[in-house]
């Protein structure tokens, strides 16, 4: 088995809740957060083999809502990694957090990369989402960081609001793009259960309005010259989040943090998602064991959200089986679900928004 | 005991008239039964027919009392209480002199009342009418005597006035039997001839027989020939039931009872046949026979196919004990192997589905009950056709027949107006009306069956908010400007779905079909056209758009289980899914249009 190369962290403080959001999180209380970063050392030194790691991705919640002290404490939590040379780091930051002295610091600290969710600049969006933004604003802090040095940046971008329309996509995309970052992540509202918009029973827009936003998306992207490469994410040559391509290559990586999840040694785990237990140090919640037909599956799962797909010979030098003795891909290659090409299978990128449909006929 | 002491007798009344309850105060009465042994409507063995306060299987009671120093034998047979078992019921009473008609004091004479009336007449009957329920507060007696004067002619003192409730009027009733029910007559005819007016099959004894002793005697261990099916049997049982079973060695002319002659076969048991001795046989049979025929077809399909056998072997059972049951295998492209299934009516065929899924647990679907068309071929040759799947080209047809019915509605006057409308709508062709007394009316129409079949009943109910009473007999055959219907999806024929319907309903029948299926169906991959057509014309379309999403906006490295938690799902319900040509069909999408009609 490859070495692991990956760290995820989850720092689970927000200052607002988004009406959207179902990842682990919780109102920023600053009496938690430092007994907090001593489990999440407890966690690493149980877990963590030594290994050096190219891309440590530090995730939330909102890592950028803690103070500057809480900040030096959890990277004295993050000193325990023995870190590549080349390694991609990046920190989750809202906008409203992004000051001088707190960024200039991560710079120091070894931050690389920065995710920022915007998600939009339209009024009515953001009322939906329980989220604050500024175009001015964001020129502003954006050209900061750049002074500071950061590279690379994310911009989210969240789209299928009910009532929005693609006027409304457009301008945002327009504005998003004028503060020229290296890597777009844009999502489909998603309706979860336990939020907000899952509590008030919001419906989806329609399935056609959702396709054809996201073929704007996809078009307009497409001619600033970003590479769609996954499902959601769009990037600048040579920005392609390193991280983020560890999950979809199926690749073991630590997860430390409440709700994180984690594979490590051919067991995906899943840490709970209760402050309370993580505070208590019970970590885990629930381990299981890869079997060889689960990983072969993942691999498709996974694999098949970028748009490359999947490579026939790596899939063969990983599993010792040729995939299309495992899964009927050549049935789907003849309908035009997949398509094969220069020893890669990928999906149709006229169905990709209907992936599922053809997973379901794989596995 | 002396023929002239016998009073063979039946009760008969409109649903829910109080017949059941009569008929326990009378064996009460009587001490056939014990008070403390009373279970409510004894009569009604089947837990289907008690819940339903509908007699499906027959019981003959022999009853013993004493009236003025002199021993009597009463004969109580029952009758089914509903339209599509009119045969067994006029069977029932060719064993009978005489009949009781119940009529509630609240309600007064309905459709039934009438109906079964007609019937027992038929037999030369003689009739007591009787009011029953006279104890309860709207009663309204002086009315009902009116109507049954009126409308059937009877005198005053003729009618009797009980409650079965409370006892009131019962020993007068008894007394009625005795000294107005003639006793049965002695025939001339010395050569043995017993009337089969029912059936029923024990595990353990074969086909038990109830029987009327018309002329001779029968005796345990005759050899018996049953003069329609032309089988032969040695009798091994004799009985009367009193309720309680009592064995004997001989039924003589005019009795009732029971006889079973190891008999595995119910189909050689025919109701209405007559049984006489094979070595001595009489040479014509008692009049009045007639093959049972069922009315109204469906395919009987099981909702999880790998059941097929299952249901095989409960349609089997079933039918030892109902010889109006008949079924053979059918397959359908849509719904996978099943059962063409031919019923009396729509309350037999939902008594047969509602047993195999209460007795058997088998959840089935049922496709459109279709009637019996008649169809004259180009080349001369007389069809008969069952099924719409049956149905041969238009061009190839002279002409189709279809069955219709001679109703009788009766309902306050007042909603006159919403039942004529209602039959017109169905095709209906006005014969006449009469009024009951001044504020009800019994309307009659011909109607087609296939028009009764499809929703007449509820929609007569909401038409006269629940007030009309309803009642039919065959009327005959008759010539309609009808058409196949066909719903197709993606372009092919889904075979469960067709109909035979008349020309000018098709476009509304097929509008509100497809309707329904868009609803039903979830999106597919491509965009599926849903279509009623008729012939090669298709008279409506809806389409099925194509699946546009079906992604995870988001997938993380936690996500993945969750992830493959919704993929499972999502297979697992395509599991449940027929494939009709290239569509994803949920299988429950069958069962939800051909259960509500197409409402």
């Amino acid at each position: 088995m490859k070495k692991i190369k990956s760290v995820y962290i989850h720092i689970p403080f927000c200052n607002s809740i988004c009406s959207y959001c179902d990842f682990c999180k919780v109102m920023y209380n600053h009496d938690w957060v430092l007994p907090y970063l001593e489990r999440l050392a407890q966690e690493i030194d149980n877990v963590y083999m030594g290994e050096a790691i190219e891309t440590l991705y530090i995730g939330g919640g909102t890592p950028s809502s803690l103070s500057i002290f809480e900040l030096k404490a959890l990277f004295e939590v993050i000193a325990k990694f023995k870190m590549s040379d080349k390694i991609e780091f990046t920190f989750e930051a809202n906008l409203n957090d992004i000051e001088e002295e707190k960024f200039r610091l991560l710079y120091g600290l070894g931050v690389n990369r920065l995710s920022i969710g915007i998600e939009s600049f339209d009024s009515e969006k953001l009322d939906f989402m329980k989220r604050e933004s500024n175009f001015k604003e964001a020129k502003k802090k954006i050209a900061l960081l750049r002074k500071i040095g950061f590279k690379n940046i994310n911009v989210d971008l969240m789209y299928a609001i009910p009532g929005e329309t693609i006027g409304v996509l457009r301008k945002d995309l327009k504005k998003m793009l004028k503060l020229k970052p290296e890597h777009i992540s844009t999502y489909s509202l998603i309706i979860e259960k336990n939020t907000l918009v899952g509590l008030n029973k919001i419906k989806p827009i329609e399935q056609e309005h959702d396709l054809k936003m996201y073929e704007t998306i996809r078009k307009i992207l497409k001619k600033k010259k970003y590479v769609h490469y996954e499902v959601s994410n769009f990037a600048k040559k040579g920005f392609l989040s390193k991280h983020n391509l560890t999950y979809w290559n199926n690749e073991e990586y630590y997860g430390f943090g409440v709700g994180a999840s984690g594979f490590v040694e051919a067991i995906r785990y899943e840490n709970t998602k209760s402050l309370t237990e993580y505070l208590k140090g019970n970590f885990i919640s629930s381990k299981s064991l890869m079997s060889k037909v689960d990983n072969m599956e993942n691999e498709l799962i996974l694999g098949f959200r970028k748009l490359e797909g999947i490579n026939l010979e790596h899939f063969f030098d990983k599993f010792e089986e040729n995939m299309q003795n495992i899964f009927p891909i050549k049935p789907l290659i003849k309908r035009g679900d997949l398509i094969y090409k220069d020893g890669y299978v990928y999906i149709n990128p006229k169905k990709l928004y209907i992936m599922n449909e053809i997973l379901i006929k794989l596995i | 005991m002396n023929n002239k002491n016998i009073r063979n007798f039946s009760i008969i009344a409109h649903i829910d008239h109080g017949k059941s309850t009569l008929a326990d105060r009378i064996l009460e009465y009587t001490g056939a039964v014990d008070k403390r042994e009373m279970k409510d409507q004894l009569l009604d063995s089947m837990d289907l027919e008690r819940e339903r306060g509908i007699t499906i299987k027959l019981n003959a009671v022999k009853l013993n009392t004493t009236y003025e120093k002199e021993e009597y034998t009463l004969n109580l047979i029952d009758t089914p209480g509903h339209v599509d078992f009119s045969y067994e019921v006029s069977r029932s009473l060719a064993a009978c002199e005489g009949a009781i008609l119940v009529v509630d004091a609240a309600q007064g004479i309905e459709a039934q009342t009438i109906a079964n009336l007609y019937l027992a007449l038929e037999q030369n009957l003689t009739i007591i009418p009787v009011i029953n329920k006279i104890d309860l507060p709207n009663a309204n007696v002086p009315k009902v005597i009116s109507e049954l004067k009126s409308v059937f002619g009877f005198k005053e003192q003729e009618i009797i006035l009980c409650s079965a409730k409370t006892g009131e009027g019962i020993p007068e009733l008894v007394e009625a039997i005795i000294k107005r029910i003639p006793a049965p007559e002695d025939s001339k005819d010395t050569k043995t001839r017993a009337l089969i007016f029912d059936s029923k099959y024990d595990a353990y004894r074969g086909v038990i027989a109830l029987v009327k002793v018309a002329s001779g005697t029968l005796h345990l261990k005759d050899h018996i020939k049953l003069m329609q099916s032309n089988a032969d049997f040695e009798i091994v049982e004799l009985g009367v039931s009193t309720p309680k079973e009592v064995k004997k060695e001989v039924l003589e002319v005019g009795e009732v009872g029971f006889v079973c002659a190891s008999i595995k076969d119910i189909s050689k048991v025919l109701v209405g046949d007559t049984i006489t001795l094979f070595d001595d046989p009489a040479t014509e049979a008692i009049k009045g026979y007639k093959p049972m025929r069922p009315m109204v077809y469906s395919g009987l399909f099981p909702v999880e196919p790998n059941r097929f056998e299952e249901l095989k072997e409960a349609l089997n059972k079933l039918k030892l004990n109902d010889a109006a049951l008949s079924f053979e295998v059918e397959s359908s492209e849509a719904l996978g192997f099943g059962f063409r299934t031919g019923f009396l009516g729509l309350l037999h065929m939902d008594v047969i589905m509602t047993r195999i899924k209460r007795e058997f647990g088998i959840d089935i679907i049922a496709t459109h009950p279709s009637v019996v068309y008649e169809v004259k071929l180009t080349s001369g040759e007389i069809m008969k056709i069952d099924s719409p799947n049956k149905m041969p080209d238009k061009g190839s047809m002279e002409w189709i027949k279809e069955p219709f019915i001679y109703t009788n509605i009766i309902v306050p006057s007042e909603y006159i107006g919403p039942v004529m409308e209602l039959c017109q709508n169905k095709r209906g062709i006005y014969k006449s009306m009469e009024y009951i007394d001044e504020a009800r009316v019994n309307i009659h129409y011909n109607i087609p069956l296939s028009e009764i079949v499809y929703d007449f009943f509820d929609k007569l109910k909401s038409y006269t908010k629940g007030y009309a009473s309803f009642d039919y007999e065959i009327s005959g055959y008759q010539e309609s400007d009808l058409v196949k219907m066909n719903i197709l999806l993606n372009g092919k024929v889904v075979d469960a779905l067709s109909i035979i319907v008349h020309k000018d309903f098709a476009y509304d029948r097929g509008r509100k079909m497809v309707n329904k299926l868009k609803e039903l169906i979830p999106r597919q991959m491509f965009e599926t056209p849903i279509q009623a057509s008729v012939g090669s014309k298709v008279i409506a379309r809806e389409t099925i758009r194509a699946m546009r999403k079906n992604v995870l906006a988001k997938c993380y490295g936690g996500d993945i289980s969750r992830k493959r938690k919704l993929l499972e799902r999502q297979k697992e319900g395509k599991k449940k899914m027929k494939m009709i040509g290239s569509v994803e069909v949920p299988s429950d999408v069958f069962l939800a249009v051909l259960k509500e009609g197409d409402e």
